[in-house]
Parts: C-alpha cells; structure tokens; sequence
C-alpha cells in the first residue's frame, strides 16, 4: 500500500543512497514526510497503511456527526482498500498505472460518494509521472477533473492535497502562478506548509524565476522553516535555467556553508543542467567526480538524465548515458517506463534507442510469443498513431535483432483491437508485401466496431479492402460480421457491386443460405439452393443453420424438397462419404437438437417427413439409420423407428437393429427366405430373424408353421424365441416338446432364466408341478444366470398358485426354489405360503404358515393381514396366540406395532389408541413409514389421519414427515380442502415443514388454482414422473386417468358408455370430469355430465372448484348473468369460491362497464365469512375501469384520487396500486383516460408526495414497451426513479417469465444510475438464462466486469451451468456446489440481515 | 432412470491452447488433418471484439490420430508453440446435465 501513500518505491534507493554517501548527515535535514516513511519502509507497508487509517479515522468523526455516511465510509474504506491493492499492485509490479484503471476508481468513488480524504489523495498522487502513457496535459486535466468533481460531492482538502496536486503540477511541466495557488489555499483557509513552499520554490526554478524561489524563500524564513536540499537542488536548476551555471554550481558551496553536504539530488539537478544544454562533456565530469566520492546514481537517475538529453534535442548523447546503466534489479519496469514516457512525448526513436537495451532472454526456441521483447512498446506507438513508415522500421529491425518473432502481426493485432481501420489496412499490406499471409479473419475487429455503430460505409469500405488486398470473406464474415449490419441482402449485393467487390462468391451465397434457414423462411432456402448460380457448397458449412430453419418451420413439403435437393444435386455433398452419410448425418443432428418433447411433439412431422424422404429414394446408412434409432428411443417416440428404418437398406441390418412389431419385417423375410432356398443357400440366419420377428407379432400359428417346414435349418435362437411365445400363449404342450426337440439336438442347450420362469410358470399353471420341479433343477444344473428380476419372477409364480388356493404347488415350488439355492427366502417370497391359507380363508392356517416361516426363515410375512383378519372375526384366542409369538419372538415393541397398525387398520382406533398410549411406546420411522406408505397405495384416507392424529404425542415422532404421508394421499385423491386444513394443523402444532412438504402442498393448492398462503421454496428439478396405475378394466379410473392427462374428450366418451351401460362413478369422478371439461371451455358436455352425476347421485352439487371453473367459462363465453347467478348458489351453499373467478368476472363487468353489477358482486362477497383472498383493489380497480368504460373520466378520477391519497396516511394498509387500470388503459389505447391518469399521477406527487401511482404507470409503459412515453414521465418526475422498492419488485417479477430481458434493459436505459446494479443485473441474467441467450448473457458477464460489480456465486452459478448447456466453456471457476445450495445461503443471509435489522 | 443421450460415435479430443490470434479454424484444420481423420475442430471467436479467445479443440475419429498428435513433442505453427493437450470430456453432456440436477433434492 505504501507504494502509493508513503512512496517507499522512490524512498528505498534513497534510504540505500544516504547510507552510502560518506557524510551523510542529510538525513538530519531531511525531516518528514520522507523520514517518517523511512521508518516503515522496509518491509512493513502493511503496518503503515494502517497506522494511516486509525490517523484518519478521529479526523473525520470530528467532522461528521451523521451516522449513515459514517456507515457508507466504513463499507467504502472495505472497497478502499480494494482499489488501493489494485493500484499498488500496479505501481509495484510496473511502476505505473492505466487511464483506465484510474478513472474505473474514480467512477466508483463518485458513484458511492463521500469520498474519504486519504482516497482522494490517493487518487490525485496517481495523476503524475504514475501515468507514462498519457500526454502532460491531459494528465493535469485529469488532476484538476478529479479535484473539482469530488469537492462537490463533499471531498475535504488540506495541506496534503494541495501538495499532491503540486506535485502533479511539478511531474507534469504544468505552468501556474505560484502566488495564485497560494490564495486559493489562503481563500480555502488551508495553511502551506513546508512542503508547499518547497515544491513552489521548484516550480518558480523550473521556469528558472529566481527572483519569485527567493520569495517563497523568504516566506519560509519568517516562518522559520528549514531550508533542505530540496531547495538547493531547485536553486542549481533555477539558475541553471536562466543561463547561468555558474551561479548554479555556486550553490553546492553554499549548500555546504549552510552545512548541508550535496547529495545526489543536487548532483542530480546539475546533470539534468548539463544535458539541457548538450554539455556531454560536463555531464561526464560529474559522473566521474560522484564515482570518486564513492557514490553512484542509480539506473533511474540516469534515465532522468537520457530524458532530459532527448527532449533538449541531443540524442546523440542518449547512447553515453546508455552505456553506463547497470540494468539493476527493477530495471525493467523503469526503462519501459521511460519508453513509454518517450513514444508519449513524440520522442520514439530513444524510446526505441532504450528498449533495445532490454535483455533479451537466451531460449532454445526463440520463436516461442511468450519470448517476444517489446509488444508494449509497439502497442504504445499504434495508441500515439506514429506512422506506418516508423512502426515498420521498428519491426524490421526487432524482427532483426532476434527480439520478436511477429512484430508486424503483433502491431496489426493492436491497431485492429484500438480500431484503427486506415493503419489496419496499411499494415495487411506491408505484411502481404512480405510474404505473410492474410486471412479473413484479420477483418472481423474493424467489422464489429462497424456493426456495433450501424456503419454500413465503414463495412463496405473494409470489405472492399480485403478484396483489393486478394482477401475473400468467408462464410464466417458474412454471417457474423457483415449481413447482421445490413436489413437485406439484395442492397448489400448491390453495394458490393458498387464497389467493386465481388458479390456472386461461395461464402456470400452460402452465408444468405444461412441467413434464411435461421430466419426460418425455407421457401428462399429452397429458391438458392435450386438456383443454378448457386456455387457448390458443402452442406457441413450450413447444417448447424438448416436444423434452426427446419425446426422453426412446420411445412413437411419444404423440408423433404430441401433434403431431396441436397441428396440429389451433387453440389451439396460432395465429401467422400457422398448423400447416405451426410443427408442421414443431418437428419441426425436434426432429430437430436429438438428437445424429447420437441419430438413427441412434431412425432407425426416427422412420420410424414420420412415417408416423404422414402418416395423421394433418400438412402442413409445403417450406421446412421442405429443413432437415430437411439435418439427415438431416448425421446420416448420409438414409433417412429419403423418410419426412419424405410430410409435404411434393410439388407444390411440384423436383427438386433430392427425394432419389434415391424410388419414390413416379416414379410421381406419370408421373401428373403424363399429367395435363399430357391438358390440353395444357408438359410439359418434368415430363419431365426423370421420366427423372431413372428415372436414379435405374437403370431404364434405361424410361427410354428414356419418352424415346422424348416424344422432340420432351425437353431437354438429360434427355439428359444418360439418356446417363450408359446409359454405366453399358455401353450404348455408346443413349449415342452420345443424344449425336448432342441435338447434332442444340442443336450448343452441352456434357455435363460426368463424362458426357464416362463415355463415353470406355464407348467405350474396346468398342474404338472413334477416337470416344474424338473425345470428348476435344470435351472440349477446349467448355472443359468439369477437376476434381481428373476427373483421377482419367482414370487410372481407363486403368487399365481397362492391365488389359485393350490397349497401343494406353492409349497412344493417354494422349497425347491429355495434349497436349490434359485433364491434367497426373503418375506417376499414366503408370502405366498401365507397368501395362500388367507385367500382360502383359512386363517388359522396361515398364522400357523406364519410361525413355521419364523422359524424357518426369520421372517413373519403377511402378519398384518393375519392380525386384521383375527380382529375381523372376534378370534380373540388366536389373537392372543399369535400376540403371544410375537412378543417372544419378534419383541414387545414390534408386536406393539403390530396389533396397533391392526387395530388402524380395521377400523377399531379406540383400540389403537390405548396401545399407543403403552407407556415406553416410541416412534420408529420405519414402520409408520410403511403403514402410512400403505394407507396411501390403497387410499385409506381415515386410517392415515388417525395414525396421523394418534401420534401426535407419540415420542419422537417426526411431525413434518407425517404429515407429508397425509398431504401425499390429499395430492393423490385431489383433496385440496384437507390439504389446506392441514397447512392449519401444522401451525397449530409448531410443526416445522420440510421444504418438500411445503412444495407438495403448494402443489395440490395450485394445481386446485388456489392461492399458496406462503412462499413456495423454489424447485429445480423436474417432478418425477409418477407410475401410471392399472386402469385397463376400470372406467372410473380411466375417467380420472385421461383427465389428468387433457385427454378429456375420451373421458367424457368413456362417461358416456358407462351411464349406457348404467354404471355408476363415485362423487369424485364426475366433478373432476366436469372441472377438465370446463378448462376446456366444453360448457355445454360439462353441463350434461352434472346432469348425469345428479340423476345418480342425490343432492349432487358441484364442488366449489367445480363451480368456480363453471364461472370462469360462463365468464369467457360472455354469459355474464349465468356467472352471477352461478357465483350466487356457491355463495348459498357457504362454499368459498376461487379468486380467480371472481376476479374473471369482475373484470369482465368492467369491460362493460356494469358498475351496478360490479358493486352487486362486491356485496355478494363481502357477506361470505370465509376470507376469500380477494383484493380489495380489485372492485376499486374495476370500478375505476368501468367509469372509463363508461366515458365518465372525471368521475373516475374523482373516485380513485382520494383512496390514493389516503392510502398513503395509513401506513399499515398494503399498497394501493392501480397498475392494473394503467395496463388496462394501455392496452385498450384509451389515450384520452390514459392523459387524465397520467396528469393524476403527477398532481398526486407535487401535491401530496404520493409517487405510487405515478411510478406505477411508468413501469406499464415499459412494460408495454412505450419508451418515450415512460422516459418523458421520468423526466417529469425525477422522483420515480428513487422508488428502488418498486422499480425492484417490478424487475424480480418480469424476471420470471421468459423474453423479458428487453424490458429491464430499457429499465437500466430509463434510469442509468441505478443503484442496486449489482440486484438488477441478476436478474438480467435469470432473464437470459430463461431464455438460453447465451451471448446476452456473456455481454452482461462483460459488462459487470467492465463496470466492476460483483458477481455472486448464484450468479456465477447459473451463468456457468448457461454456458456449460451451451456446450460452451466455462471462463471462470464455477462455484462447486448445486444452485439450491447458494440460494439457501442467499436467504439466510437475507435472514440474518433482516434480524439484525429488528 | 431415463435412458440418457449420449452422441452415437465417440470423439478423440485435444484441447489446443496459445493459438496466435494470426490462425484461423481453417489452418488449424489443415495442420491436424496430419495426424488423422478431424472430425470436429472447434476455434471458438468472441463476437464482440472479433478475435478468438486463443484455445481450440480438435476432435479425430479415431484413437489413432489423437496418439500421433500426443505424439509429437512440439507443434509449431507459423513460428509460435501451441500448447496441445489431450482434451478429457467432462463425464456430462446435455442431457446428463438435467439428470443431475435431479438429483440434488
């Protein structure tokens, strides 16, 4: 930090230079500051910068009492103390700064305000010889900018700035009036010290005003101040530059007489004195005579001296000052400094003089960039526009002296960066002079500064150079750079024309190719393709386009013709695979850049397309033809495999690679088959893919038909294919002989496990339980293979005999299984030893099973079902028996458990009760998770709330997750009302909820249409796909099934059937029927199946959300008065009706405008105890609506106007907004209310203060896109720009839907000192990310980094995760955790600050 | 699970870095094409000041060109070293991606 506040950098080789001199009794004269730098010089920065800012601290608590700015300054000495690392990183690294890098600090210090003192001293110190590469002048303007600029926004200066602009003035040669700037410090009643008079002294010598030195000189006797070589050192310059060197080395004698040995600042002046005048010879002298005194100057020194020397004009004498240099450590940085310095003040050739002393580092190989000496200083020249004559000579001779490998690229990459066409173009041609190639690309800089300023000349112009200089522009450069600048290509053809450029070449053709597919318009795709002056073009170069196009349009024809063309022209795929590769390569990617559901969708298309494609004889390869069937697959659409597999040669596909229920299989089979054996060939292959492919279509006749006239050709595949088909068919006769026909021909055969389940399974069913046992010990034999699903296959089987009561069978089976080893005897699979006793229902028994399987196998399967059934039937003996067992062997506990989810479950909770309330009886998560899991698969409503409700005290007993199970049964049965009672019972119980719960909840609210009364945690991941449940033979089911799929027109048909087959549904099907039909808009069938529910149902009435969608739809088919009375009857019932609908139809009462029946409604609601979550706005609103409706202005300003007003004075009442009249009005153009409004608005804010309102109607107009309108507003009312709670809550809203960015840019456009920039741009980036605009979300990454705002790790997040579906790369370090993680840390946070807040 | 999308064929990737901003895709296409068959080759520009970023992929169809590249101790192109390296696909795709994110409950 020091570098800058205490300048160590200029004080350590001075501290190392006192030391050296032999009397170096200076130090004594040389009081603060520098001394008191030298304490901390070496090496303790840190402590100083610190000391520096405790100094400070008192200072200005002295001054501001007011504690928010105390609060600003405490956060900005926090970015302080970043900017100052910033700069003095740079000073330390380079001995200097960037323009930019100070102006960046200096905007933000104005941005922030209140900027500190020791900022602005920090600022100012920067704007001298820190910054080499800017002209003087400009220098002290910014100086003085800095000065003026933070003084208004409250910047206190002292002693300490006044003399860093001093110093500034003195780096910079600036030429004031020293007596000017001591009044105005005198007018600032700011004291000079010595410090100021010193440097005053030195800026009278430099104009060499000696008379006006002597002056100060004077003021600092009086005053008493000591006199330092400082001052000495000014006097040898001043008189020097009056002519008079005598006078000038007089003064070392009067230095000593004054006790002040000379030292090498003196030594300094006097040799910067000789050079000034060209005396080398002097300057000679005294380089010797300091060497004799056992000092020397060090490197910088000299430079001073090289500077003075080149700017005096002798640059003769550059290269004796060169020589003795010693480059010392930090020479680098210094000399570039010096260079820089130079090239700034027009003196290039001794820049050039200097850098050639620059070591170049010996490397094996040279011609690696990283070696290449001197980029900075061609970067400097091209900045200081030098001339292209000069810039090459300095290349030549780089290029020469082995310094540089490309100094002519490197210098034509800095005039395309600075955008400096004319040198840019000089520059390609001298390269092509010397034989460097030119590239394309070498134009894309200029074209982007062209394209960003719609500067259609300076494209042409650059376009036209390239050409002349034998440059074609590729494809690239038209699409990127070039036609994005022009509205159509014909114009831009013409003016190529104009110019003498061609405009008939592949890159433009295939460029405007490009451009029609993404705009989607594929007839002109068509049209240019089909043209004959079309050049050839490989499709590669246009494919990633013409998937956008195809995709972007829905005309089948086009899209074949197109393809057709490609396939067929020759000039499209030319490339060796030839059409089948590249046409079936693009059909692949075409497929594979549409999303799943993309495909789903556009399924039908595509069948057309393919079909289409076969007319046309398209050919792809198998190869293709594979992934495509992947991507098909994968998109859940393998339909459509059979439409794609037309395009392939079905020759050369094997089986694997044909998808099942392909009838064009089987019939090129048979051909192919009949073909063979005609010609006497192998048949075998061909055989097995025909009996397979009958499999496939579960023609079983046939396929032993086929079986029987080939039989001696058939192999092992077939038979296996076969023997499974006739197992499904329960075809136990064929299956068996099969089995022993291909054992007879190969005894080795082994089947799979599921052909071997499939006919122990078949074999079990008709009875022959010994060939059942047989296969199982086969099984065992040939070591088939078990798998997981295998396992289950075993229970399947017997579970099948369980139902069918064969004791025998199951028993006999299972123990074979089981001491074959085939399977392990989980509970699972015993429960068919038990299943089979109940479904007899001889209970007894099955509790005996039970036992015998305890014993045997540890494992009490069914015991539940065995409890019930004895508490069905009164048994209590056997009750007591089976308690008895279980408590010796199972424990107290789990029998507790037991006979407790036995008692729930049949009903007796009185019973369950009092075993729960056993003392010692605790919560174990696992079984109420199984109970629960159970009452929700079979829908036990009532058992589960009593579970639910009984272990409410249960010890240790995780609420949150009970009533999860509760709301996962609600969701199921669409319960919404229990749900939301149940959203009551939790706060009633201080239950915390599980984000998933409250996300379950919400999502039964919702999906009922009601409001959410909390904040639902975002999600972010899709929901799982729930299993659909087997509805083949229940029509009720079906019914709610395709309802909640949107297929409501087959639910009302399967309605239909039903009530002609007179079968009658429960309550819930039809209100959820009628619901899907309503929010179809089937008004009239929804009416008819209220109809058919009444006639079977007494009292039939709709359902509150039955009813509300009712009034939603009458409301949409313009039947008011039906809506009302409707609203009426729900409202007589006591049911609450949906907002929403009420809403709908106040709206539409306002459209009208029907204030009577506005205000009836309104009555109509206001009566109903229940909360409606109605907005009192709303009948405000509307009503105000309704008077403009009306034509009655006046009054519905005179009604609105008061409520606005007094809305204000209340402070607890919600906001009243009437953004909603605003967007109304907007969108129906009533201009005329829109004026009135408007001039409310405004007359709400001189008069009463009241910005609402009018901020309101500034955000519609943005919302509507009315620029000018909003901007005017603004600038009406200033005011609305610091409502930052609205103008925010507007842009975290737009920012959830998507393509709304546009809208929050023109916010940020509207107001561009926005504050909370940081909030803001977040939430650009959500917009853009909702809309996968990747390139807009870079610009704003860009942008953020230009204007230095932070970038949280949300925001980092989802731009990364952007990026990386993007498929592009990452540029910065992703923070590793998944989102959820950063927004939970985003909230506490926000928690924690709003608690510290309280 | 989903069954999840993965690109039918695979891809041998390098990852190039220290590409002067003089090279075009097309160059870098034509050197590597030495080694075997490209099949994708990848210089990504920045739009907004016209030059690319400095690094490229190049992909081959098979193994083999991506072993002759590695090969080589050191590519020059146009007198500059390119740093090449064998590029390691991360183990998501696009479709992963989404997988993933379910994942995190």
């Amino acid at each position: 930090m020091a570098a800058l506040l205490n300048s160590t950098r200029w004080l350590r080789p001075l501290c190392s230079r006192l030391l050296r001199l032999p009397r170096g009794a200076a130090a004594a004269h040389r009081p603060s500051p520098r001394a008191a730098g030298l304490v901390g010089a070496p090496g303790s920065t840190h402590l100083i910068y610190q000391a520096r800012l405790f100094a400070i601290a008192p200072h200005q608590k002295g001054k501001v009492q007011e504690q928010p700015i105390l609060g600003i300054q405490n956060k900005q000495a926090h970015g302080f103390d970043w900017a100052l690392n910033k700069l003095d990183t740079s000073v330390r690294k380079t001995g200097r700064i960037t323009r930019a890098l100070l102006l960046r600090i200096f905007n933000d210090m104005c941005r922030t305000g209140y900027p500190s003192s020791n900022q602005v001293l920090l600022l100012l110190r920067s704007c001298g010889s820190l910054l080499p590469e800017v002209p003087l002048c400009e220098r002290t303007e910014l100086a003085h900018m800095i000065w003026y600029k933070l003084q208004v926004l409250g910047a206190v200066y002292d002693a300490s700035h006044y003399n860093a602009l001093l110093k500034v003035y003195l780096q910079n040669e600036h030429k004031f009036s020293p007596t000017e700037f001591l009044s105005k410090m005198e007018e600032a009643k700011v004291q000079p010290n010595r410090v100021t008079y010193q440097r005053l002294i030195a800026a009278y010598c430099n104009e060499g005003d000696i008379e006006g030195a002597s002056k100060i000189l004077g003021f600092m006797k009086t005053k008493e101040l000591p006199i330092t070589e400082s001052v000495f050192s000014s006097l040898v310059t001043g008189h020097a530059r009056t002519g008079d060197m005598e006078n000038a080395e007089n003064i070392l004698s009067v230095m000593r007489d004054a006790g002040i040995e000379p030292g090498p600042d003196t030594y300094l002046a006097l040799l910067n004195a000789y050079a000034e005048k060209g005396d080398i010879n002097n300057v000679k002298q005294i380089l010797e005579k300091v060497k004799k005194m056992e000092g020397y100057f060090m490197d910088r020194d000299l430079m001073q001296v090289i500077f003075t020397l080149a700017k005096a004009g002798y640059p003769q004498y550059v290269q004796d000052i060169l020589s003795q240099l010693r480059c010392e450590r930090g020479y680098i940085p210094d000399a570039m400094n010096l260079s820089l310095t130079l090239i700034t003040q027009g003196l290039e050739d001794t820049a050039f003089q200097v850098l050639k002393t620059f070591p170049t580092l010996p490397s094996e190989n040279h011609s690696e960039s990283s070696m290449d000496t001197g980029n900075f200083f061609l970067r400097h020249c091209v900045t200081m526009d030098k001339p292209l004559s000069k810039l090459k000579q300095f290349c030549d001779e780089l290029k020469e002296a082995n310094m540089h490998s490309s100094p002519l690229q490197f210098t034509l990459y800095c005039a395309l960066e600075s955008k400096k066409a004319a040198l840019a173009i000089n520059l390609m041609k001298t390269m092509k002079e010397e034989g460097l190639p030119l590239r394309p690309h070498y134009s894309w800089p200029l074209l982007v500064g062209y394209r960003k300023e719609k500067n259609v000349q300076g494209t042409i112009g650059v376009l036209k150079a390239m050409h002349e200089l034998g440059v074609e522009p590729d494809v690239e450069t038209y699409t990127n750079y070039v036609l994005t600048n022009f509205d159509d290509i014909q114009t831009f053809r013409a003016l190529l024309q104009e110019n003498g450029c061609p405009f008939e070449t592949e890159g433009l053709f295939v460029a405007e190719l490009r451009h029609e597919a993404v705009y989607g318009t594929l007839e002109n795709v068509l049209t240019l393709l089909s043209s004959p002056s079309m050049p050839s073009a490989d499709l590669f170069h246009f494919k990633g386009c013409l998937v956008l196009g195809f995709k972007r349009s829905n005309d089948i024809d086009l899209w074949s013709k197109i393809t057709e063309l490609l396939y067929k022209d020759g000039r499209y795929c030319q490339m060796p695979p030839g059409p089948t590769e590249a046409v079936g390569y693009f059909l692949y990617n075409l497929i594979d850049s549409m999303s799943d559901s993309e495909v789903q969708a556009k399924e039908e298309h595509l069948r057309q397309y393919f079909h289409q494609l076969k007319k046309m004889n398209v050919v792809i390869s198998t190869n293709i033809y594979r992934g495509i069937r992947n991507l098909l697959n994968a998109c859940h659409v393998p339909e459509l495999i059979k439409d794609i597999i037309v395009l392939t040669d079905t020759e050369k596909l094997s089986v694997a690679d044909v998808p099942k229920n392909t009838e064009l299989e089987v019939s090129v089979l048979e051909k192919k088959l009949e073909k063979l054996k005609a010609e006497k060939q192998p048949i075998e292959n061909v055989l097995k893919q025909l009996i397979v492919a009958l499999c496939a279509e579960e023609n079983m006749q046939k396929a032993l038909e086929v079986k029987a006239k080939y039989e001696p050709d058939m192999v092992v595949g077939g038979y296996a294919a076969l023997i499974y088909l006739c197992c499904r068919h329960d075809n136990v006769e064929d299956a068996m002989n099969l089995k022993e026909e291909v054992f007879r021909k190969d005894s080795s055969v082994a089947l799979d496990a599921n052909k071997y389940l499939a006919l122990v399974k078949v074999l079990g069913k008709h009875g022959r339980l010994e060939d059942a046992i047989n296969i199982l010990k086969e099984m065992k034999e040939k070591n088939i293979p078990i798998q997981d699903t295998t396992g289950m296959g075993f229970f399947h089987i017997l579970n099948a005999a369980a139902m069918r009561g064969e004791v025998e069978t199951v028993n006999r089976l299972h123990e074979s299984i089981v001491t074959l080893g085939l399977a392990k005897p989980s509970t699972n699979l015993c429960a068919p030893l038990i299943t089979v006793h109940l479904e007899k229902g001889d209970i007894p028994a099955a509790l005996e099973a039970t036992i015998d399987c305890c014993k045997k196998y540890d494992s009490t399967p069914r015991i539940h079902d065995i409890l019930c059934r004895l508490i069905e039937q009164g048994n209590t003996d056997l009750l007591q028996k089976a308690m008895d067992f279980l408590n010796q062997d199972r424990g107290e506990m789990a029998m507790l458990y037991d006979i407790f989810f036995a008692f729930l479950n049949t009903g007796k909770y009185k019973e369950a009760k009092k075993i729960i309330e056993t003392p010692g009886f605790r919560a174990r998560p696992g079984r109420l998770q199984w109970f629960a899991e159970k009452c929700i698969a079979t829908k036990q409503m009532e058992t589960l709330e009593n579970l639910v409700e009984m272990t409410q005290k249960l010890f240790e007993c995780d609420r949150d997750h009970m009533y999860y199970y509760l709301l996962k049964l609600y969701k199921i049965s669409n319960e919404w009302q229990k749900a939301d009672a149940t959203w009551t019972k939790m706060q009633e119980e201080n239950v915390i909820p599980r984000e998933r719960t409250l996300r379950l909840l919400a999502d039964i609210l919702k999906n009922n249409s009601q409001e959410v009364p909390f904040d639902v945690p975002q999600i972010w991941y899709k929901d799982h796909v729930e299993p659909a449940p087997d509805s083949e033979n229940n029509p009720e089911k079906k019914v709610l099934i395709l309802c909640k799929e949107g297929n409501v027109q087959e639910a009302y048909n399967i309605l239909l059937e039903a009530q002609k087959k007179d079968i009658m549904f429960p309550l819930f099907p039809y209100s959820t029927l009628i619901q899907a039909l309503l929010s179809k808009g089937c008004l009239e069938e929804a009416i008819k199946v209220k109809n058919i529910a009444e006639t079977h149902i007494k009292g039939f009435t709709l359902n509150a959300a039955a009813s509300s969608r009712l009034i939603l739809t009458q409301v949409r088919r313009d039947y008011l008065k039906d809506a009302i009375s409707t609203l009426k009857t729900v409202l007589e019932r006591d049911l609450v009706p949906l907002p929403l609908a009420v809403t709908r139809l106040i709206q539409a009462l306002a459209m009208k405008g029907d204030l009577e029946s506005i205000c009836t409604v309104e009555k109509m609601v206001e009566n109903l105890a229940a909360p409606t979550g109605l907005s009192r706005m709303l009948f405000v609103n509307n009503i105000v609506l309704a008077h403009i409706k009306n034509n009655n202005l006046d009054m519905a300003v005179e009604y609105i106007e008061p409520l606005l007003i007094s809305g204000t004075q209340n402070p607890d009442a919600p906001m009243t907004s009437i953004s909603y009249v605003f967007r109304k009005v907007i969108e129906e153009r009533l201009e005329p209310a829109l004026e009135k409004l408007s001039a409310m608005a405004e007359r709400l804010i001189s008069q009463f203060g009241v910005y609402k309102p009018a901020t309101d109607l500034f955000l519609q107009y943005v919302d509507a896109g009315r620029v000018d309108d909003a901007r005017f507003l603004l600038q009406r009312c200033g005011g609305i720009a610091e409502q930052k709670g609205i103008l925010l809550a507007f842009i975290a809203k737009t920012s959830q839907k998507k393509g709304q960015g546009q809208k929050i840019k023109t916010l940020l456009d509207l107001i561009p000192d926005f504050t909370e920039k940081e909030i803001v741009y977040s939430y650009l980036l959500k917009c853009h990310a909702l809309d996968k605009d990747v390139f807009s979300a870079k610009m704003l990454f860009k942008k953020m980094k230009a204007e230095n705002i932070h970038t949280d790790e949300i925001f980092l997040k989802r731009l990364a995760v952007l990026l990386k579906n993007a498929g592009e790369a990452v540029p910065f370090t992703e923070p590793p955790e998944p989102f959820s993680f950063y927004v939970e840390q985003l909230r506490q946070k926000r928690q924690e600050i709003s608690s510290h807040d309280v | 699970m989903a069954v999840t999308r993965v690109p039918s064929r695979r891809l041998f990737e390098i990852y190039i870095a220290r590409v002067p901003w003089t090279l075009a895709t097309k160059d870098l296409k034509d050197y590597f094409a030495q080694f075997g068959t490209i099949r994708k080759c990848l210089l990504p520009f920045d739009k907004e000041t016209g030059f690319h970023k400095g690094f490229c992929w190049v992909g081959y169809s098979s193994e083999e060109g991506l072993r002759n590249v590695l090969q080589k101790e050191s590519h020059i192109l146009e007198g500059v070293k390119l740093q090449v390296q064998e590029h390691k696909p991360r183990s998501f795709g696009r479709r992963y991606a989404n997988e993933g994110a379910a994942d995190m409950s």
